[in-house]
């Protein structure tokens, strides 16, 4: 059963919480970054409007890092569809960074490898899939939520519901639709 | 992916080999209850308290990173003495607490003999039991001038709120709102209580409108339904004008008013006589009269609802009485301490942590420095006329200085002014974690302890009355002391020990919570103590001379101010030479001063920045992500420049202007960004003595161009 994170940005407030969060929990060293937190913006003065997206990796259904690994250092979880990278196969080449579209795999300069968001997975710490991931735990507008994608899909709307029962492929994240956010000038 | 809270905390600390110590927060003063996860002396994770109403669970990065203040080795480890002249950069040598807490003694005696003891003042910001050293230095050395930092904070709201309400410091009952109006208050950016950004986004989720009003497309702008980008310093005009609407439209709560409310008749005819329509607002402003009509139209009728500031509006001249004038559309809306209002939250019936009996208390023969200095309205110190004090004598001499976890050398405006402040006292005392840029200009430098070494129990920051416990998680580190320990030490090299006469912090903690319907044992539990959330103070009478909200405000009359709000134009306003509004607004990663030697946090922001709208940097030449020179008058700063659309033309923005920039506090810190309070002169509010930050007029220009062929300054 495909395990994935729902993404609600219109609860983000951009508070970076989670990124840290993720750090606190796998003890990662700044430097690489498994969790990010990024504001997309548009429109002119005064119509403006902004974005917050909270990015790790998707771990994808067929995901493209794992085709690049030219050391087949990263596998995707039978059980739950995690992809996850083994530290010892990876040879910090790097090939997996310009193959992931969302920027996920993050080199280690310390350790001379990959690492990358592994669903709290890390050995020796690993959260049971029934408890929520440590950024989904301090989020404090609740924008992050993760479980397994059939359970996921029933928080979004039916119409994305629909199109996530047959998600062979496709990122394991689901992003709330917004209808309308902030503007200016509505006179 | 639900698990009982309780069942989550205990399998947590298994996964992590961990014990969980329960406390609080101390990273920014919302103080959220937390889970404090240690093994083998080190915090290995740590997440809010997942029962308290606070956060439920959650944290703010700013919370979450908090841990490395346990490990910086940039921390003080040891009483420190300066030994070089004031004036220069300070050089300090390693001290025993025995031989600090000597020298402070013997100058605190001596200036109380030569001066008296109101020549010493207290300040601090975060103000981790700060109540001790209050004890000492108010009720038994004799000093009325115990304050904190409000002046560089939420001053005029503070004013506002007292004048108006009777009430230091009002909740948002978001979740209940229908119609929320928020003024220069950057709530789900700045992160303030993590309960009101939950329950904001909740109410939002539920159908409220949301209208926020700030130059700055905040983070907050970006999740309202309408953001009305306002001019600089003209807060006071809109809030007025949409009374005036409302009042002309016979839209506000006649019974409310009636009952509850001081001098509505006379607001009324203040308001006609005044002029305050929205076609006057409007060239003042630059909101289009219409667009005010509907949104005054659309406040007053929907409800419940909610118009509230926090800081924004305070930072110019004119900001006390556009904070009044915010508050009034509650008021005149019947829309104070019901569900979805402003609520006048309850406190807990906490005791004080010593029992100093009454004919032991010296009595000031002095009033407190912020009434002598003509401020009687000042919640707190009017800290940017300090230095008057320090270097004037004016109203009356100051020669000594107590700063706990503060760093007014930084926060305070006028860098220059303030540094020269310290090189006239005769003690300067600094508190603190780190050697700091305020510590480098003391004379005695303590060390103390972080919120993760030691006890507290103080009043919670949720809308009920509430207690937050915080209990040490980890050793200390070097010799820091916390002050419950500093304040015993020097309590007694001053003939005052028995005065404090406990031996743990569990002995003043039972006196603390003597009345709390929760034993101290419970409490270490817990991590905190929730009463009952009411709404009820308004028709039981409020703390005010009229036991009412007072539209019309004896307060003010009798200190020789307007009794209503009066709109005035701020002091400082752009030019030729100095085309453009230097504003400010705060980062969620980021607390004032104090974090930015936190990795964990620099890795996210490192630097600060100033933003520009893109049609002034494309008028001045400014390109995104390039370095430019801020001038004002007297000073001028190398800062990155971002420029964007959300934000009013004609004003810059710096964006955590006094935090960045550190010459000092550690390694991390030190070097990065830019420090933007000298560029200001002093402006302090008339009324409050709030500090003035964005009473600054600059130019603006890419870094590489060299500064001697612009414009020559005046």
């Amino acid at each position: 059963m495909q395990h994935g994170f729902y993404f609600d940005h219109t609860r983000c407030v951009k508070c970076h919480a989670c990124e840290i969060a993720c750090k606190s929990w796998n003890e990662v060293e700044v430097g690489p970054r498994w969790r990010e937190v990024v504001k997309i913006e548009s429109g002119t003065f005064p119509d403006v409007r902004a974005m917050n997206v909270s990015m790790a990796c998707m771990h994808c259904g067929d995901a493209p890092c794992r085709s690049a690994c030219p050391v087949t250092a990263i596998t995707k979880r039978a059980e739950d569809g995690i992809v996850v990278v083994d530290p010892d196969k990876c040879i910090g080449c790097g090939f997996c960074t310009w193959a992931c579209p969302f920027n996920a795999p993050q080199l280690s300069a310390a350790a001379g490898k990959m690492e990358k968001c592994n669903f709290c997975q890390t050995p020796g710490r690993e959260r049971p899939l029934h408890l929520p991931r440590a950024c989904e735990e301090i989020c404090p507008t609740g924008a992050i939520r993760s479980g397994p994608m059939t359970e996921l899909a029933r928080l979004g709307r039916e119409s994305a519901a629909a199109r996530l029962g047959s998600m062979q492929g496709l990122p394991g994240l689901m992003i709330q639709a917004q209808q309308s956010f902030g503007s200016g000038g509505a006179d | 992916m639900a698990t009982a809270e309780t069942d989550l905390a205990a399998e947590l600390a298994r996964i992590k080999q961990a014990r969980v110590v329960k406390s609080f927060c101390y990273t920014c003063p919302w103080q959220c209850p937390t889970e404090v996860y240690v093994r083998d002396g080190r915090i290995v994770y740590h997440k809010g308290n997942a029962r308290a109403p606070n956060n439920i669970g959650s944290r703010c990065a700013k919370g979450m990173a908090s841990w490395w203040v346990t490990e910086d080795p940039d921390r003080l480890k040891y009483p420190m003495l300066r030994t070089n002249p004031k004036g220069e950069p300070g050089r300090f040598r390693r001290a025993s607490w025995d031989e600090a807490l000597d020298f402070i003694a013997g100058k605190l005696a001596g200036i109380k003999e030569q001066w008296g003891p109101e020549a010493v003042a207290f300040t601090c910001h975060h103000d981790p039991n700060t109540v001790f050293y209050w004890h000492l230095l108010r009720d038994l050395y004799g000093s009325p001038n115990m304050y904190t930092h409000t002046s560089g904070c939420e001053q005029d709201r503070r004013s506002a709120c007292l004048t108006l309400f009777g009430h230091v410091f009002p909740m948002h009952d978001f979740i209940n709102s229908r119609y929320v109006i928020l003024w220069g208050m950057n709530n789900l950016g700045a992160n303030q209580g993590l309960w009101e950004s939950r329950e904001l986004i909740e109410a939002k989720k539920r159908g409220c409108k949301l209208v926020v009003v700030d130059p700055n497309f905040t983070e907050t702008a970006q999740k309202a339904d309408e953001w009305l980008p306002i001019r600089p310093g003209a807060d006071g005009a809109l809030a007025l004008a949409m009374c005036h609407v409302i009042i002309e439209g016979d839209l506000f709560d006649r019974d409310f008013v009636s009952r509850h409310c001081e001098g509505f008749d006379g607001f009324r005819e203040h308001l006609r006589e005044r002029g305050y329509t929205p076609e006057w607002a409007e060239p003042i402003t630059g909101i289009e009269a219409g667009r005010i009509r509907r949104i005054a139209r659309e406040f007053a009728t929907t409800k419940p609802a909610m118009s509230a500031i926090f800081k924004g509006s305070g930072y110019y001249t004119n900001g006390a009485d556009a904070g009044r004038a915010c508050y009034l559309l509650d008021a005149i809306c019947g829309e104070v301490d019901k569900p979805g209002n402003l609520v006048l939250k309850d406190w807990a019936p906490l005791g004080a942590p010593v029992e100093i009996p009454e004919d032991a208390k010296a009595a000031p023969s002095k009033d407190p420095l912020h009434v002598a200095m003509g401020y009687p309205l000042a919640p707190d110190l009017p800290n940017s006329r300090l230095p008057d004090a320090v270097i004037d004598g004016n109203p009356y001499p100051v020669k000594g200085l107590f700063v706990q976890s503060s760093n007014p050398v930084m926060s305070d405006p006028n860098r220059d002014r303030v540094k020269e402040m310290f090189a006239h006292l005769e003690l300067a005392v600094t508190c603190e974690l780190f050697m700091s840029e305020t510590a480098l200009e003391s004379d005695v430098v303590l060390p103390e302890t972080s919120f993760y070494e030691q006890a507290e129990i103080r009043q919670g920051m949720w809308k009920g009355p509430e207690v937050v416990l915080c209990q040490p998680a980890v050793e200390r580190v070097g010799e820091a002391k916390p002050a419950y320990e500093i304040v015993k030490a020097l309590a007694e090299k001053m003939g005052f020990g028995r005065y404090f006469p406990y031996e743990k912090w569990e002995d003043w903690g039972e006196l603390v919570m003597k009345d709390v319907p929760m034993s101290l044992d419970e409490l270490k539990e817990q991590g905190f103590w929730a009463g009952e959330m009411r709404y009820h103070r308004v028709p039981e009478g409020l703390p005010t001379p009229s036991g009412k909200i007072e539209i019309r405000s004896k307060q003010y009359e009798d200190a020789g101010f307007e009794p209503y709000p009066v709109w005035s134009e701020r002091s400082v306003k752009p030019d030729a030479d100095f085309p453009l509004q230097l504003t400010h607004s705060k980062l969620s990663m980021h607390c004032n001063i104090i974090t930015q030697n936190n990795p964990l946090l620099m890795e996210i922001c490192g630097e600060n920045w100033v933003e520009i709208n893109r049609a002034d940097a494309a008028k001045y030449g400014i390109e995104d992500g390039g370095y430019v020179i801020v001038e004002s008058p007297k000073d001028r700063i190398r800062i990155l420049a971002r420029v964007v659309e959300g934000l009013v033309p004609g004003c810059v923005s710096v964006r955590h202007g006094h935090g960045f920039g550190h010459w000092a506090m550690g390694s991390v810190a030190r070097g990065r960004g830019a420090h933007s309070n000298n560029l200001m002169e002093t402006h302090t509010s008339p009324v409050t003595g709030a500090n003035c930050y964005n009473e600054c007029k600059v130019r603006v220009y890419p870094a590489q161009v060299r500064a001697d062929s612009r414009p020559r300054r005046r």
